[in-house]
């Protein structure tokens, strides 16, 4: 039914004028439970659908959106995108086209193993309560302040249709469990950690997650921290930076400034823009280990895709290729801007939105250490395992990463926790560091945000532990 | 359901959930349409408009706390969602926060919340986007967005209340790019202001300008910083988060560990939440709860003077609902620093070793109850040392800890500019301010 609407709404943008038009029905349906300290706040259910139309008339895009699903509505935001879009015309020094593309048409659904009403609320609750009480129950000396647990799941339903020919009709199923706990202590201050599983698929993913003994296990180590830790050695050392940490910096200062859009400038003002500029592909940026991946079609991903929202086929897309700018990510716009396809990089977070440039899962290559092999040979050293604090500037080239669990590295041994030691680095001298990479790639999920309005979208982000030579670790005064 | 009056609508749907067996009923409707129109490289890379209708939901029975949001296609289906609520609460367990909801208070209409010009404009936000092009002529490119909006929120609850508000809004700001250098400025209002409009983008043009020449490192350390209403807007939008008591709850605030009535901040700062001044983009007369919204200092004279509740957080702290809701999550509504009498010149010249940041963005923090953050100045930012502006700096961090960086406020700009983008939403008016000693960073290596 909705395709028809959809179809129907192609067509009529056609007809008033537009080069092109597309029309995606776009629904969330979703349920979401949060505790503290094991008691229940609340449970919310939520339904966020409607239809966003896209059309390019007079060289502007113009787009517009509905939650009203009848033909009255779509008409309406079909007429309001091509007349919008007319009316912006004459700002248009180069009008937008868009790349060739074979587009897709095809159904496609990401199946949960145990579906989410296998389990019934109480038994919801009861998950977030083994997160309150793993918490509570590790911790030894310090005071356990808060710990608020989160469990959502998410039903994301798509149908894009445009003049070109794409028809592409989905179902991804998410789940996300996460929790933040403070724990205090009348001497040393207090600890804070945020922590979220996500992926797609069903509640068989909580078997393997594990979120209370994660929960409890994190609590007694940050404790640890808290109680014992020491301040970083001073002058540079060498750094173990674990997964959690690579994947975060991986997806800050290479999928970041590998958006096309980005690079072009279409985010100035909001996201802002990139250290690479048009024509840099080819040129080094570190060393034989940076490789970075975004691969939209990792099975059970939190940023699973196989069509994006312009219907072009997902594959991996290679960023950084052992050092070298390699790729970017690219919709059908930029696409024709550089001259080459698109890699199916267009992403839309709901109706309200349109599609733009987005990573999907984002990672670092492994190499063939063990942790251990990491470790191996370093006489004075830090690892961070993870993190709380982080930025990165505009062009994505200034980083920061304050590390939450640490701990010093004595002659290849790690020794005693380390607190708050600060990872400043630029995106040049973090891959032109890696000396050794770990063999085991591990992920972390998030919401990445940019766009205006500003659009969440789930993406993974990963890699392995890897071995930085000689950096200078500040502290948090 | 789509075209009639919201109010009218929430009562239906608080009628509906208690008909289908739930004790108690909040309805929140919001009606909006808004059109934005964005900017990069000088041109219109999109123009977009939005008609949504949005139903949040309050469900409680037996103590037990269920919210729903839903974009309706009608009412059977809001029905539909009631009906899983229902079946939700049988198996969930009380709330914590549970209070009942507050009884109806008069509510004072607000008027000056709509500007009709407003509402012309969306129609056809062409000449608005030609004006704020026009006016960044001397800029290589700019980019940004201009928005406009019309919305109407009707709240009805069991308990009686029954209100409804429209209000329009304009928000636009722009980055000039002058060679390697930018500016950036921001404004957000109730109000259609041509004028307004034009002087962000002169604004973010001037400050590109000033910015021009190449960039300097600086040294890590402590320094005097002023920071533009920019970056106070996005620092007074944390401590607005942080001053609600279900951030306290959450341990998510600093002020987790103090009581109303504590220093908290230098005597030279002042934060209101002002929903009763029509001026201000978040200005309401009702919360989600149907009380009447009041304004209010947070911070007085550098005493934190209350957390911002709604009726529940109220009742779990003992204190009175300050007609904060957020039906679970009490929240500012129009935030804004009081003025001092301070020029930026003078502010200036106070300066001994500083730097002036005139934009940032990407605040994150290590820890929230010790306010353990630091955010990255972006666009025009200068070096200046006894008094006199010396250089253009590259990109550095504000590294330190937020209740730190509050005490040290030192000086307060008397000009108060009414601030709205990407990094600054809600809303904050807010001036220069000069603080001593704050910790700065950037990459060594």
């Amino acid at each position: 039914m909705q395709e028809d609407l959809l179809q129907r709404a192609v067509d009529l943008a056609l007809q008033l004028g537009a080069s092109y038009a597309e029309a995606r029905y776009h629904k969330h349906s979703g349920a979401s439970l949060v505790a503290r300290n094991g008691e229940m706040i609340g449970y919310s259910e939520s339904v966020r659908e409607g239809v966003a139309v896209r059309v390019v008339a007079g060289g502007a895009l113009g787009f517009s959106a509905t939650s009203l699903l009848t033909w009255e509505g779509v008409r309406g935001a079909v007429e309001g995108a091509v007349k919008l879009a007319k009316a912006h015309a004459r700002f248009m020094r180069r009008p937008i086209e868009f790349a060739e593309a074979r587009l897709g048409r095809a159904r496609y659904e990401a199946v949960a193993a145990k579906p989410f009403d296998s389990l019934d609320i109480g038994g919801k609750l009861a998950l977030l309560s083994e997160v309150w009480d793993g918490v509570r129950s590790s911790v030894k000396e310090a005071k356990v302040l808060t710990v608020t647990a989160r469990y959502s799941e998410d039903v994301e339903e798509k149908a894009v249709v445009n003049s070109d020919g794409a028809y592409v009709v989905s179902r991804v199923p998410r789940l996300t469990v996460s929790y933040n706990f403070v724990l205090a202590h009348p001497q040393k201050g207090t600890i804070q950690r945020t922590e979220t599983f996500g992926g797609s698929g069903g509640l068989e993913q909580l078997e393997k997650w594990r979120v209370p003994e994660e929960a409890a296990g994190e609590a007694a180590r940050l404790e640890n921290v808290l109680l014992n830790g020491i301040a970083p050695p001073r002058g540079p050392v060498d750094v173990v930076v674990g997964s959690e940490i690579v994947g975060l910096i991986v997806h800050e200062s290479c999928g970041h400034p590998s958006e096309a859009d980005r690079i072009w400038g279409r985010e100035a003002a909001q996201a802002g823009m990139s250290f690479i500029k048009p024509g840099m592909i080819g040129e080094r940026i570190g060393g034989r280990h940076a490789t970075v991946i975004d691969d939209p079609t990792i099975p059970g991903s939190y940023g699973f895709y196989l069509y994006d929202d312009e219907g072009v086929p997902a594959r991996p897309r290679y960023l950084y290729r052992e050092g070298v700018i390699n790729e970017h990510l690219h919709n059908r716009w930029t696409a024709k801007l550089w001259g080459t396809s698109s890699n199916a990089a267009a992403r839309a977070m709901d109706h309200n939105s349109e599609p733009i440039i987005r990573m999907a899962n984002t990672y670092l290559a492994p190499g063939d250490h063990t942790f251990e092999e990491l470790l191996e040979g370093i006489k004075l050293g830090v690892y961070m395992r993870s993190y709380m604090e982080w930025n990165i500037d505009d062009i994505r080239w200034g980083q920061r990463y304050v590390g939450l669990e640490c701990y010093l590295i004595e002659n290849g041994e790690l020794t005693k926790p380390v607190r708050n030691p600060v990872l400043e680095v630029t995106t040049r001298s973090f891959y032109s560091s890696i000396d050794a990479a770990g063999r085991e790639v591990r992920f972390e999920a998030g919401m990445c945000g940019k766009g205006e309005p500003s659009q969440g979208v789930p993406v993974w982000f990963g890699g392995p532990d890897v071995r930085l030579r000689g950096i200078p670790l500040g502290v948090v005064a | 359901m789509m075209r009639e009056p919201v109010s009218e609508v929430a009562e239906k749907l608080v009628g509906e959930a208690l008909r289908r067996g739930f004790e108690e009923a909040a309805a929140i409707v919001v009606r909006r349409e808004s059109t934005m129109v964005k900017f990069a490289n000088s041109e219109v890379s999109v123009v977009q408009r939005w008609s949504s209708l949005t139903v949040g939901l309050y469900l409680a029975k037996g103590g037990r706390i269920l919210t729903t949001e839903v974009h309706p296609t009608g009412l059977e289906q809001v029905g539909a969602l009631i009906d899983r609520a229902l079946a939700a609460a049988e198996q969930a367990k009380p709330s914590f926060i549970y209070a009942p909801l507050p009884e109806p208070e008069r509510v004072e209409p607000l008027p000056g919340l709509v500007d009709s010009a407003v509402v012309e404009a969306m129609a056809d936000p062409s000449p608005l986007a030609e004006l704020m092009l026009s006016s960044a002529s001397g800029a290589e490119r700019v980019a940004g967005a201009l928005t406009l909006s019309y919305t109407e929120r009707g709240v009805a609850t069991s308990k009686g209340a029954k209100l409804e508000e429209a209000s329009t809004g304009l928000e636009a700001y722009l980055r000039a790019f002058v060679g390697e250098s930018s500016g950036q400025w921001a404004h957000g209002s109730r109000r259609l202001s041509r004028d307004a409009i034009r002087r962000v983008a002169e604004t973010a043009v001037q400050l590109a300008e000033m910015a021009k020449g190449r960039p300097v490192d600086v040294e890590p350390g402590a320094y005097d910083v002023v920071l533009s209403p920019m970056v106070v807007g996005n620092l007074v939008n944390l401590v607005g988060m942080m001053a609600s008591a279900m951030s306290v709850l959450m341990g998510t605030s600093i002020f987790a560990r103090v009581e109303p009535g504590a220093k908290v901040a230098s005597e030279k700062l002042s934060i209101y939440d002002d929903p009763r001044n029509p001026e201000l983009l978040g200005s309401a007369s009702f919360d989600d709860e149907g009380l009447p919204t009041s304004s209010k200092p947070v911070i007085e004279g550098g005493v934190l003077r209350t957390l911002l509740h709604n009726s529940k957080t109220a009742a779990k702290f003992g204190a009175r609902s300050t007609g904060n809701a957020g039906l679970l999550f009490p929240r500012a509504w129009a935030l804004r620093v009081a003025p001092g009498d301070a020029k930026l010149e003078e502010m200036v010249a106070e300066v001994k070793r500083g730097l002036i940041i005139t934009n940032n963005w990407y605040t994150r923090l290590q820890n929230y109850v010790e306010g353990i953050f630091s955010t990255i100045a972006r666009d025009a930012a200068f070096y200046v040392e006894r008094g006199e502006v010396k250089h253009p700096v590259t990109r550095v961090r504000i590294a330190d800890r937020l209740p730190k960086l509050l005490s040290s406020v030192e000086m307060v700009g008397r000009d108060l500019y009414d601030v709205s983008w990407w990094e600054v939403s809600p809303a904050v008016r807010a001036p220069y301010l000069l603080a001593r000693g704050i910790g700065i960073s950037r990459p060594t290596v």
